[in-house]
C-alpha cells in the first residue's frame, strides 16, 4: 500500500493505492487523521486501490467521526471496483458523501 | 469421455503475523479464479478467508505473531471448504455478527463478511483447537 498526500484548491487529497488490509490500514489512519488536522476539507481518493479489507473500512468510517468531530469535510472518490464490493458487503456507503470524479469531489 | 474428477487439497501453518495475508491473498485469488468464479466473486471469497485470519491474528493472539494458524484448503466436486485452526483464545459466541447494520462503529464487520459469503459456516472448539470450516458451493460448469 502507499498513501500520498497532496492539496489541490485548499483541499487536502488523500492518494491511496494497493492493497489496504491490517498492515497498511495503521498507516492510512495516521495519513487521513494528519490530514484532517491540517486542511478545512479532505478528500479520499479509492481509484487505485486494488484490494481492501474492512480494517479499511473501519479506518473510513474513523476518519468520518473524526472530521464531524473537528468540523471538516471528508469526501470520497474514486470507487475502485475492489473498494465497491467491499462497501456493499458491509452495507455502509450511504454514511459517506461519495463523489465520481476528483473534480466533483473538490466541489461536493 | 468422462472429465477425470480433480483433486487439490493444501495445508498451510502460518504465524499470526499480518505478513502472511498477502501471500494468502494471492493464493485464494488465483485458486477461486481457477474454479471459474468471476472476479468479484473471487475478490469476496478471498476477502471472507482473509477476514478469518485476520480475526483469529487479532482475536485469538492479540500482539501474539508467534501464534499458530493451521490453513487447510480441499476442492470438492461441488465445493471449495476451507478450515481455518487456532489454539489461542476462544471467539465469543455472543460477538459474532454483533455488529448491528446501520452503526457507525467502526470494527466488527469480519464475521458478516464470513456469513454473507460463504454458503456455510462453522464455529467449533476440538481437541485440535478452535476450528472455523467455511464452505463454499462451486459455480456450476465453470472452471477447472
Amino acid at each position: 500500500m502507499n498513501v500520498e498526500t497532496r492539496t489541490r484548491d485548499g483541499v487536502r487529497i488523500v492518494d491511496v493505492s494497493g492493497d489496504v488490509d491490517l498492515k497498511g490500514s495503521p498507516v492510512l489512519r495516521k495519513t487521513l487523521f494528519g490530514a484532517l488536522k491540517e486542511a478545512p476539507k479532505v478528500a479520499l481518493n479509492l481509484a487505485a486501490i486494488r484490494y481492501i479489507d474492512s480494517s479499511g473500512i473501519a479506518v473510513m468510517i474513523e476518519g468520518l467521526k473524526e472530521a464531524q468531530r473537528l468540523n471538516r469535510d471528508f469526501v470520497l472518490f474514486g470507487m475502485s471496483p475492489a473498494v465497491l464490493d467491499v462497501f456493499k458487503l458491509t452495507h455502509v456507503i450511504r454514511i459517506f458523501r461519495v463523489a465520481e470524479t476528483e473534480e466533483e469531489a473538490l466541489i461536493a | 469421455m468422462m472429465t477425470p474428477e480433480l483433486h487439490f487439497e493444501a495445508r498451510v501453518v502460518m504465524s499470526s503475523d499480518v505478513r502472511f495475508l498477502p501471500v494468502m491473498r494471492h493464493t485464494m485469488g488465483n485458486l477461486t479464479s481457477e474454479l471459474g468464479w468471476s472476479e468479484s466473486e473471487s475478490r469476496t471469497i478471498t476477502l471472507a478467508v482473509e477476514e478469518a485470519l485476520t480475526n483469529k491474528i487479532r482475536h485469538a493472539y492479540p500482539n501474539r505473531p508467534e501464534g499458530r494458524i493451521q490453513f487447510e484448503i480441499r476442492i470438492e466436486p461441488g465445493e471449495l471448504i476451507l478450515r481455518l485452526t487456532d489454539q489461542g483464545v476462544a471467539p465469543d459466541p455472543a460477538r459474532i455478527c454483533e455488529r448491528e447494520q446501520d452503526s457507525l462503529k467502526p470494527g466488527g464487520f469480519g464475521t458478516h463478511i464470513i456469513r454473507d459469503v460463504m454458503d456455510s459456516v462453522v464455529y467449533q472448539t476440538t481437541a485440535e483447537g478452535n476450528e472455523l470450516i467455511l464452505t463454499k458451493k462451486r459455480p456450476a460448469g465453470e472452471g477447472l
